[in-house]
C-alpha cells in the first residue's frame, strides 16, 4: 500500500520542463545561452531601463510631455530626484543580474558536458561576453555591486555576496572579455547564428571597459586589433546604419535582435519615442532637447537622420508636429507599422564608429586620433578637424561622440568617463548624481549593503 | 374522559434506564422503547394504539436499520410510522380505507386510555383536576403555518393530555376552570397557555433554537450537536432562503462568528472571499476547503484555469469568477463551517483555513412527493455612486493645479497668462491650460450615470422530493439569470441535481448524487485601472473628464472628439491623462466565460455487524471552462487613433477523483459509555489540462474570434496533484457529561518536496456538560451548559503543484531574424518544501438558558501557523527575485460570540441571532534574518509583512499635516521626495527621527483586516406575516485606495474626487485641513502623491444587508391544489454606512494574494437589489 502511494504521489511537471533532466547536452547548453541573450530584450535592459538611465537622464533627451503616472517615474530620473524604490531602476538592476545568472548557469555547467570543443568554446565566449556586458552596465550605473560568478546552489547564497567597487568589476570583466575574444569567432559560420557575440563584440566591449578603467594603452591595443583585423567598416550613409533592411550590417558589432509578431520578442521603441499627436499612439518619451539639436554643426548629415518632426502612422498618414523645436528620435523607425510595443528594429549596442572614436580616445590627441575622428565626420559630410580646431581634444571628441552616437545609450557613460557629467548637467540646471541609488529592495534584504 | 394515552420516549432517558430483558413474547411498546434507545431516537406513540400488541423477539433481534425494524414491527399490526425529524418517529394506526395518514379523532375520544408521559425531569405532579365538562379543539401549526402532527398537549400538572393528528388538529377535554396547557414537540419550543372558557385554541410552535439532539455533519460522519466538542458554525436552508444570493457563500456573510465573507467585486458571478479565523498564510492560499456532499473540492481560482487575459498584468486581472458558482443555493440543506483544529484536523493537510461542509437536500423515506417551486424577480441598481467633480469644479481645479506649477517653476510667470503667452516662456505642457477648461462649452457628463443601469435578476427553481419504503429521492432544476448593473455583464446558471438513496437489501444502503451545472458569465472588463489593456470600465468612467461628450452628434459613441481636455486649443499636449470612453469599452470588448461543472458521487454502506458499518464512497468533480475574449478593431484605447484588435481563447478541463473507504463503529457499553469511531483510507487525484490561443491584427470586426485574426501565440498548461491519506476519529462520552474526541490524519501529497512528503495531523478535544451534572438539576434556568476545549494541528497544502521542483520556462530570442529557442529556470528548487502547520487551541462555552430561549456560544482561540510558506525576497544577484521557502510564523488570536434569542414566542414572534468576532493577526517570525517582506500590489511596493504587524500591512509615509507657510516648510526636516515643497503641501513625518525624510521613514500605516465584525438578524412573525432584518458590519479595516493616485493626487490630470474642492488654497483659505494644494507637478515639488496615510482610508461599515417581508397564505385560501404558498419582497444592500469614499468598503483588488490585500483600483460596485418572489409547494 505504501509503495503504491509513493508512486501515486511522486508527480513530475507535465507540460513544463524542470531542472531534473535538462542541462545534459550541447543542444541544452545552446538553448540555455539563448535564454541569456533574451535578457537583452527585456524592459529592465535595452528595451526600456537602459535608455532611460543612460540617455534620457543626460542632456541629450528629456522625459517628454507626459509627466503623470509612469511618466512621472521618468521625470524624476530626468531630474536626478528619483528614489531608491524606482521601478525602472529596480528593473535595470534585477534584469541585468538575471542576464548574469543565466550566463553563470552556462559557465558553471558547460565544462562537465561532453560536447564538441569548438561549440563549447563558442558558448563559453558568448556567456562571458553577455555577463560582462551586463556587469558593465551595472557598474556604470551603480558603482558598488555584488559580483556573482557561479550558478547559485540556493537562494540564500546571494546574501553572502558582498558589494565590490566598480574597479573590481572592470578588472574581472576585462579578464573575462580577453577570454571571450579568444573563444569567439570573427564571424559565425552558420547564418542562423547571425546576432551572436563575436570576437569583435568582445573586443569592442573590452576596449570600452579599459577606457572606463583608465587603461588607455590596453584599450588602444585591443581597439586597433578590431580596426585592423576584424573587417568592419562604416556604412556609407548614416541613415542605413539602422532600419529593418540593414540589420547586422558591416558597421554593426553587436545589436540586440528584435522581431515583432506577438512572440514576445519585439521592442517598444517606436511607441515610446514617437510623438503624442492627436492621431498617434506614441508616448513621446526620450525627446531630444534643444541643447541636443544645437550640438549638431550646420550641415551635419546626421541631424535629420537621427530625429524628425514628422511621423507616419500605421494608416500611412504623415503627421507633422507644428511646434518649434520639437523633434523625436527616428533611429528606430519613423513608421509605426507594428502592433503596440512589438516593433522589429534592432538596438545598436556596439558599432564600428564607436570603436573608431574610442580608439581616438585611447590614443589621445594625435594626428592618428584625428584621423579616426575624421573618418566618422567624413561620413557625416563634415569637414575634418585637427588640433587647430578650437576647443580641447576631449571636448571635440565628446561632442563628436554625442552626435554620432546620439540616442544609442552612450551619453551617460561618456559623460562619466570624460569627467564631465556634473559640469554638463549643471549647464542644464541640474545637479547630477553620478551613481544611481541601489534599489531599496536589495538594501532591505541585505542590511550590510551601503546606499550610494 | 376523552383523553389519550401517549408515550413520549426520550432517548436520553432511555439510555439511563435498565436494559430490558428480552422476553419470549414482548409488548410492542417495550420493543419500541428498546429500539429507540438503541438507535438514539425518540419514538412517540399513543399507548392505546399499541395496547395488547405483542411481537416475537426474533422480529427485532435481526440486524436491520431502524426504519426496517419499525416496518417489521408495525406493518403487520396495522400500524405505521412517520419520521418527524432526524431523530423522532411518530407511530400511527394505518387507516383501513387508504394509505393516508390520519388518526380518527373519534377513536381517541371514545376510548378510555391512560396517558403516560415520561420526562427527563419529572413535572411537578399536582392533583388531577376534577370532572371534565368541556371540550377544547384547535390546530397546532409550525413556523410555516403548516399543521404540525404529533404534538403533545398536556394539562399542566397532570398526566392527562392529547396528541395532534396528521393535520395538526387536537382535541382535549378540560375541567371547567382555568387550566394551563403545555404544548410540546421535539425540535420545537414548548408553549404554555392558560385556557379559561374558549373552545377553540390555535397554537403556533416555533422551532427550538438549538436542538441539542439535532445531528450535524462533521466530516466523515455526523454527530449530535450536544456531543460536539469542537467549534462548528452552521446555517440551514432557511438562512439561505432569506437572502437572494447568487452563490451560497454570500448566504454565509455575517451569519457565523469567525467567518468573514466578502464581496470584493459586485460583478455577477465574481468569487466571494471567505476567511475562517483570520489569515494564516502569506503565500499559500487562505481559502477554506469545501466539502460538497463528502467530496473535498478546492476552490481553485488559478488564473490559468479560467484563462486570464494575457495582455493584462496580474495586478489588473479581473476578479476570478466563482468556481463554485455552479452550485445552486436552493439545493443546499445545510452548511457547516469547521473552525477549530478538533473539527478540521480530520481533513489534515487541508484543514488550516477551515473547512466548509455543504450538504444538499435529500428526500425522506415514506413521504408523499412534495413538489416545490420557487421563483423571484428583482431589479438591481448601483448601491452607491462616488462623489466626483462636475465640469465647473474640475475646471477650477485643473486651472489651479496648472497655475500653481507654472507660478512655482517658470520665471516671470503670471497667473493670468494665456496659453500663447505661456508657450513663449516654456515648452512643458504641464503649464498649459487644456482647451476644454480654457474654453468650456458647457458639457457636463456624468459618466457614472451613463455606465450604471438598473438590471434584472431572476431565479426559478423546481424540485420534487419524497420517498417510498426503500428509496428516497430529490430532483431539482434551477435557472438563474442576473444581469449586471453595467451593460454586457451578467451571470446565468442552469443547474440540476439528483440525490437518490436506496436500501435494496438488508443492511445495505446505496446512494447517488449528481449535479450537472452550466454557467455563462458575461465578463465586461469593469474592474481594472483605466490604463489596463483592455481598460477598466468603472475606472475609465471615474477618470474621464465631465467636459467630454459621451456621444458624437450622429449618436455613435464618441471615441474621436474626446481629446480637447488633453490638448491646448492649438493642439499642443497639455500633459493630461487620456482615457477610453467607458461606453466604448462596454460595447467593443467581449469576454465570455462558460463553465460546466459536475459533482458526482456514488456510495454504498453496509452494516457488517451491529454498529459496524463499512462505506465505500467514490466521487468525481469535472470542471470545464471555455473563455472567449475579443477587443474590437473599432475600439480606440485611450488616445489611440487606430484599433489594436486581439482575441484570446481558453479552454480547460479539470477533473478530480476521489475514493474513500471508511469503517465506522458505534457502541454503548453499560448504558454510560458511548463510543463511536471511524477509520478511513482515501486517495484523491486532480488533473488539469488547459490551453490558450491568442490572435491579433484582425482586419475587421466581422469575426470576433481567434479565427478573425492572425494567431500569434498559444500554449498549454497540464498539471496534476495527488493525495493519499489515512484517517481515524474516536468519540467517547461518559454519561453524556464527559465528552472526548480524538482525530488523526496522515497525508502524503505530491505537492511537497521529496524530503518532506508525508505529514500527520492529530487533534484532541474534550467537553464537559455541566448541565447534566446532578448538582445542576435544580438550576432550572440553565438548560444547557457545556465547556469545550480542543488542541490540534492542521496543514495548508495550497501551494503550487510543482513548487518544490525548479521549473524551466522558455525565453526565446531572435537570431538571423528567426525565433530561436531559449530555456532558463523560472523558479529555484527546494526539496524541503512542505505544508504550513497550524497548531490551534480553542476554548469554548455553550450556554442555554430558559429552555434554550437564549442560547450563547463563545469561543476563544489561538492559531499559530509555523513553517510559513513565503516567497522570500532574495538578492537579485541570484537571478530570481523571490524563492518559495518554509520560513516564518504567524499568529491569529480571537474571540467569537454567538447569541440566539427567542424574544417573543407568542402569537407575535420575535427572534434575534447575533454574532460577533474579533481576530488579531500578527506575524511572529519571518525569513532567516527576520527581514520584512515588501510586496507590490497594483502600484509598486505598498505592502509589508513584518514581525509584529498583521500580514500584508500597508507601507508608506505618514502625513502629519499640511504646511501652512513657507516658514513651516523651511523648519521641517529635509524631505528627499519634496525638493520644492510649498505651503499647502503635505508635511510628512520623520518616523525614525534622523532629521531627514527618506525611504527609511516608510512605516506600517494600517491593514485590511478588521478589528471586529458582527451580524444581527431579527426575525418577526405575526400570523402569516414574516419579516427578517439582517444588519452586518465590519469595524477597523483599512483600505488602500489606489484610485487616490489619480482621482485625488492634486495634479488634476484626470477627473477627481469632489473632496478636492475643499483643498488648501492659501493659509487664509486652508480648505478642510486634510487635502493639500493643487499642483500639476507635485511629483517634482512635494511628493504629495507618494504612498502615504493619505491613501489609506477607513473601511469600517455597517450595512442593512437584507430585509425580507413575506406572507404565507392560510391553507383555507389555498384549496387542495397547493400545500403552501408564500409571497415575499426583499431587499439586499439597501443601506450602507461607511466613511469610505469608494464604492465598496469590501473592495480587494487582488483578493487571492494575501500580501497585497485591501487595494481599490477601480472595482465593480455592489448593487442594491429589490426582489419579489414566491415559494410554492404542491
Amino acid at each position: 500500500l505504501l509503495s503504491c502511494s509513493e508512486d501515486f504521489t511522486n508527480l513530475n511537471p507535465v507540460s513544463q520542463r524542470n531542472v531534473n533532466g535538462f542541462y545534459q547536452t550541447a543542444g541544452d547548453m545552446n538553448t540555455a545561452i539563448n535564454a541569456a541573450y533574451k535578457v537583452l530584450q527585456m524592459n529592465g535592459t535595452y528595451n526600456q531601463s537602459y535608455w532611460i538611465m543612460h540617455e534620457m537622464r543626460t542632456d541629450n533627451t528629456d522625459q517628454g510631455p507626459d509627466g503623470t503616472g509612469l511618466g512621472a517615474e521618468l521625470t524624476v530620473i530626468d531630474n536626478f530626484s528619483e528614489i531608491s524604490t524606482s521601478e525602472i531602476i529596480t528593473a535595470a538592476y534585477t534584469d541585468s543580474y538575471l542576464g548574469i545568472a543565466r550566463s553563470n548557469i552556462v559557465l558553471s555547467r558547460i565544462d562537465a558536458i561532453p560536447m564538441d570543443q569548438a561549440m563549447k568554446d563558442r558558448i563559453k565566449g558568448e556567456a562571458l561576453f553577455l555577463r560582462s556586458l551586463f556587469f558593465y552596465n551595472l557598474a556604470v550605473s551603480f558603482g558598488h555591486i555584488p559580483m556573482p560568478l557561479t550558478e547559485p546552489k540556493s537562494a540564500d547564497e546571494g546574501r553572502a555576496l558582498p558589494q565590490v567597487p566598480a574597479a573590481e568589476i572592470y578588472r574581472q570583466i576585462s579578464a573575462d572579455l580577453v577570454q571571450a575574444e579568444a573563444f569567439l569567432p570573427i564571424k559565425h559560420a552558420a547564418a542562423a547564428d547571425l546576432g551572436r557575440a563575436t570576437k569583435g563584440a568582445a573586443a569592442a566591449l573590452l576596449g570600452k571597459v579599459y577606457l572606463t578603467a583608465g587603461d588607455k594603452s590596453s584599450a588602444a591595443t585591443v581597439l586597433k586589433r578590431i580596426v585592423e583585423t576584424y573587417g568592419y567598416s562604416l556604412m556609407p550613409d548614416y541613415a542605413t546604419i539602422w532600419g529593418l533592411a540593414n540589420k547586422n550590417n558591416r558597421e554593426s558589432i553587436f545589436e540586440v535582435q528584435y522581431r515583432g509578431g506577438g512572440t514576445g520578442t519585439g521592442n517598444g521603441f517606436t511607441n515610446a519615442f514617437s510623438p503624442l499627436l492627436r492621431q498617434t499612439t506614441g508616448a513621446y518619451k526620450n525627446r531630444p532637447t534643444v541643447n541636443m539639436m544645437n550640438a549638431y554643426e550646420p550641415g551635419d548629415d546626421r541631424f535629420l537622420k537621427s530625429m524628425d518632426t514628422s511621423y507616419v502612422n500605421s494608416q500611412g498618414t504623415l503627421l507633422t508636429n507644428s511646434a518649434n523645436n520639437v523633434r523625436f528620435i527616428t533611429k528606430f523607425g519613423k513608421e509605426n507599422t507594428f502592433n503596440e510595443n512589438d516593433a522589429s528594429y534592432n538596438f545598436m549596442v556596439l558599432r564600428y564608429a564607436d570603436v573608431l572614436l574610442m580608439l581616438a580616445e585611447a590614443l589621445g590627441e594625435s594626428d592618428a586620433a584625428y584621423g579616426y575622428i575624421n573618418q566618422v565626420r567624413a561620413r557625416a559630410k563634415l569637414a575634418p578637424i585637427s588640433a587647430a580646431t578650437p576647443g580641447t581634444f576631449a571636448d571635440k571628441l565628446l561632442r563628436e561622440r554625442r552626435v554620432e552616437l546620439a540616442f544609442e545609450n552612450h551619453r551617460w557613460a561618456d559623460l562619466l568617463r570624460f569627467g564631465k557629467a556634473t559640469e554638463v548637467m549643471q549647464a542644464q540646471g541640474k545637479t547630477a548624481r553620478l551613481l544611481y541609488l541601489i534599489p531599496q529592495r536589495e538594501l532591505d534584504i541585505n542590511s550590510s549593503y551601503k546606499q550610494n | 374522559a376523552a383523553t389519550q394515552d401517549i408515550t413520549y420516549v426520550r432517548k436520553t432517558t432511555l439510555r439511563r434506564t435498565a436494559e430490558h430483558r428480552v422476553a419470549q413474547s414482548q409488548k410492542l411498546k417495550d420493543a419500541l422503547l428498546e429500539l429507540g434507545r438503541k438507535h438514539q431516537v425518540d419514538i412517540l406513540f399513543e399507548e392505546s394504539t399499541l395496547a395488547d400488541i405483542y411481537v416475537q423477539p426474533e422480529d427485532r433481534s435481526t440486524d436491520k436499520g431502524l426504519e426496517k425494524k419499525l416496518e417489521q414491527l408495525l406493518f403487520p399490526n396495522g400500524l405505521t410510522y412517520r419520521k418527524m425529524s432526524k431523530s423522532a418517529y411518530l407511530i400511527w394506526k394505518k387507516s383501513a380505507e387508504a394509505e393516508s395518514w390520519a388518526i380518527p379523532r373519534s377513536t381517541s375520544a371514545t376510548t378510555q386510555n391512560k396517558l403516560v408521559f415520561e420526562q427527563v425531569t419529572p413535572l411537578q405532579r399536582l392533583q388531577s383536576p376534577g370532572a371534565v365538562d368541556r371540550e377544547l379543539t384547535g390546530k397546532i401549526t409550525d413556523e410555516k403555518n403548516e399543521g404540525l402532527p404529533g404534538v403533545s398537549v398536556l394539562i399542566k400538572g397532570t398526566n392527562k393530555g392529547a396528541i395532534s393528528d396528521q393535520n395538526g388538529v387536537y382535541s382535549i377535554s378540560l375541567p371547567d376552570q382555568p387550566t394551563i396547557l403545555v404544548f410540546s414537540f421535539i425540535g420545537y419550543l414548548s408553549k404554555e397557555l392558560t385556557v379559561t372558557s374558549q373552545s377553540l385554541l390555535n397554537v403556533q410552535l416555533v422551532p427550538s433554537i438549538n436542538n441539542l439532539s439535532e445531528v450535524m455533519v462533521v466530516g466523515y460522519g455526523t454527530q449530535r450537536k450536544g456531543d460536539i466538542t469542537g467549534s462548528i458554525g452552521s446555517i440551514s436552508a432557511r438562512n439561505i432562503r432569506e437572502i437572494q444570493v447568487t452563490n451560497f457563500e454570500n448566504a454565509l456573510q455575517g451569519q457565523i462568528a469567525g467567518v468573514q465573507v466578502q464581496e470584493p467585486s459586485g460583478e455577477p458571478g465574481a468569487a466571494t472571499t471567505i476567511r475562517v479565523r483570520g489569515l494564516g498564510s502569506v503565500s499559500a492560499g487562505n481559502e477554506p476547503l469545501y466539502v460538497i456532499d463528502g467530496f473535498p473540492a478546492t476552490k481553485n481560482m488559478d488564473p490559468g484555469i479560467q484563462g486570464d487575459i494575457t495582455r493584462r498584468t496580474t495586478a489588473f486581472a479581473l476578479p476570478a469568477s466563482n468556481p463554485l458558482g455552479t452550485i445552486n443555493p436552493n439545493d443546499i440543506e445545510s452548511i457547516e463551517v469547521l473552525k477549530d483544529a478538533s473539527a478540521a484536523a480530520i481533513y489534515g493537510s487541508r484543514g488550516s483555513n477551515g473547512v466548509i461542509l455543504i450538504t444538499t437536500k435529500k428526500g425522506k423515506l415514506n413521504t408523499k412527493p412534495v413538489v416545490g417551486f420557487d421563483a423571484y424577480f428583482g431589479v438591481q441598481s448601483v448601491a452607491k455612486k462616488v462623489n466626483l467633480m462636475n465640469s465647473e469644479q474640475l475646471t477650477a481645479y485643473v486651472k489651479d493645479s496648472k497655475n500653481n506649477a507654472y507660478l512655482q517653476d517658470v520665471p516671470g510667470a503670471n497667473v493670468n497668462d494665456d496659453n500663447a503667452t505661456r508657450y513663449t516662456k516654456t515648452t512643458n505642457g504641464s503649464y498649459f491650460i487644456p482647451d476644454d477648461y480654457a474654453n468650456p462649452d458647457g458639457t457636463d457628463t456624468d459618466w457614472q450615470d451613463l455606465i450604471f443601469n438598473t438590471a434584472p435578476v431572476q431565479s426559478y427553481n423546481a424540485s420534487v422530493s419524497g420517498g417510498s419504503e426503500f428509496v428516497n429521492y430529490y430532483f431539482s432544476g434551477g435557472y438563474f439569470n442576473q444581469k449586471g448593473i453595467i451593460d454586457r455583464s451578467g451571470f446565468e446558471r442552469y443547474s440540476f441535481r439528483i440525490n437518490l438513496e436506496a436500501q435494496p437489501v438488508k443492511r445495505l444502503k446505496i446512494g447517488l448524487g449528481l449535479s450537472p451545472s452550466f454557467t455563462n458569465t458575461d465578463r465586461s472588463p469593469a474592474g481594472a485601472p483605466y490604463f489596463a489593456d483592455p481598460p477598466g470600465i468603472v475606472y475609465s468612467a471615474l477618470v474621464t473628464s465631465p467636459t467630454v461628450k459621451p456621444y458624437l452628434p450622429d449618436g455613435s459613441i464618441n471615441q474621436t472628439d474626446n481629446q480637447s481636455h488633453l490638448f491646448t486649443e492649438t493642439g499642443r499636449g497639455a500633459n493630461m491623462t487620456a482615457s477610453s470612453n467607458p461606453l466604448a469599452i462596454i460595447k467593443y470588448v467581449t469576454d465570455d466565460l462558460k463553465q460546466f461543472r459536475t459533482f458526482g458521487n456514488v456510495y454504498a454502506e453496509y452494516e457488517m455487524l451491529d454498529g459496524l458499518t463499512y462505506k465505500l464512497y467514490t466521487g468525481i468533480d469535472v470542471n470545464s471552462y471555455n473563455r472567449s475574449f475579443y477587443m474590437a478593431r473599432a475600439f480606440l484605447n485611450r488616445a489611440a487613433t487606430v484599433g489594436d484588435p486581439y482575441a484570446q481563447s481558453n479552454a480547460s478541463l479539470n477533473y478530480n477523483w476521489l475514493t474513500e473507504n471508511t469503517l465506522s463503529y458505534t457502541k454503548t457499553i453499560g448504558q454510560v459509555h458511548h463510543i463511536s469511531a471511524v477509520v478511513g483510507y482515501t486517495a484523491q487525484k486532480d488533473r488539469l489540462d488547459a490551453n490558450q490561443v491568442y490572435a491579433q491584427n484582425h482586419p475587421d470586426d466581422l469575426s470576433p474570434t481567434i479565427s478573425g485574426g492572425q494567431v500569434t501565440s498559444g500554449g498549454d498548461n497540464r498539471q496534476e496533484w495527488s493525495l493519499v491519506s489515512a484517517l481515524a476519529r474516536v468519540n467517547y462520552s461518559f454519561r453524556d457529561k464527559y465528552l472526548l474526541t480524538a482525530t488523526i490524519r496522515s497525508d502524503r501529497s505530491s505537492r511537497f518536496g521529496a524530503g518532506n512528503k508525508t505529514g500527520t495531523f492529530p487533534s484532541v478535544s474534550a467537553g464537559w456538560r455541566v448541565s447534566e451534572e446532578s448538582f445542576m438539576k435544580g438550576v432550572t434556568a440553565v438548560s444547557d451548559l457545556k465547556f469545550r476545549g480542543s488542541w490540534g494541528q492542521t496543514g495548508n497544502f495550497l501551494i503550487p503543484n510543482y513548487a518544490a521542483i525548479g521549473l524551466l520556462s522558455t525565453y526565446n530570442y531572435i537570431f538571423n531574424n528567426v525565433l530561436t529557442n531559449g530555456i532558463a529556470p523560472s523558479s529555484i528548487s527546494n526539496e524541503n518544501l512542505t505544508w504550513e502547520k497550524t497548531t490551534q487551541v480553542d476554548l469554548g462555552l455553550d450556554f442555554g438558558l430558559f429552555r434554550e430561549r437564549i442560547y450563547i456560544s463563545a469561543d476563544w482561540y489561538r492559531k499559530l501557523t509555523s513553517d510559513l510558506l513565503l516567497n522570500v525576497q532574495v538578492p537579485a544577484a541570484v537571478g530570481f527575485s523571490t524563492a518559495l521557502q518554509n520560513i516564518g510564523e504567524v499568529e491569529n488570536k480571537g474571540f467569537e460570540l454567538t447569541i440566539s434569542s427567542r424574544n417573543l414566542v407568542g402569537a407575535f414572534g420575535w427572534t434575534t441571532d447575533f454574532n460577533f468576532s474579533v481576530n488579531k493577526n500578527e506575524v511572529l517570525k519571518l525569513g532567516p534574518t527576520g527581514d520584512p517582506i515588501l510586496s507590490s500590489g497594483g502600484a509598486g511596493i505598498r505592502h509589508i509583512t513584518a514581525i509584529g504587524s498583521p500580514i500584508g500591512s500597508y507601507f508608506g509615509y505618514v502625513v502629519e499635516g499640511i504646511y501652512q507657510s513657507q516658514a513651516e516648510v523651511d523648519a521641517a526636516p529635509k524631505d528627499a521626495l519634496a525638493p520644492a515643497a510649498r505651503a499647502g503641501d503635505f508635511k510628512f513625518k520623520d518616523v525614525n527621527g534622523d532629521g531627514k525624510i527618506d525611504a527609511a521613514d516608510r512605516t506600517v500605516i494600517g491593514n485590511y483586516q478588521p478589528d471586529f465584525m458582527w451580524g444581527i438578524t431579527n426575525r418577526f412573525r405575526f400570523k402569516g406575516v414574516d419579516l427578517s432584518v439582517f444588519f452586518q458590519g465590519v469595524e477597523g479595516s483599512k483600505i488602500l485606495n489606489l484610485t487616490r493616485r489619480h482621482l485625488g493626487n492634486g495634479e488634476a490630470a484626470t477627473n477627481s474626487y469632489a473632496d478636492w474642492t475643499e483643498r488648501w488654497i492659501s493659509a487664509e483659505n486652508p480648505g478642510n485641513g486634510k487635502i493639500p494644494r493643487a499642483d500639476r507637478l507635485s511629483d517634482l515639488h512635494s511628493g504629495n502623491n507618494r504612498p502615504s496615510t493619505f491613501q489609506v482610508e477607513d473601511g469600517s461599515y455597517f450595512r442593512l444587508r437584507s430585509i425580507s417581508l413575506g406572507y404565507t397564505f392560510p391553507k383555507t385560501l389555498l384549496g387542495t391544489r397547493f400545500q403552501s404558498l408564500r409571497a415575499y419582497a426583499s431587499g439586499t444592500n439597501l443601506f450602507t454606512s461607511t466613511k469610505y469614499i469608494g464604492y465598496n468598503p469590501e473592495v480587494n483588488n487582488q483578493a487571492g494574494l494575501t500580501g497585497v490585500q485591501g487595494e481599490d483600483y477601480g472595482a465593480y460596485p455592489l448593487s442594491r437589489n429589490i426582489t419579489f418572489g414566491l415559494n410554492v409547494t404542491f
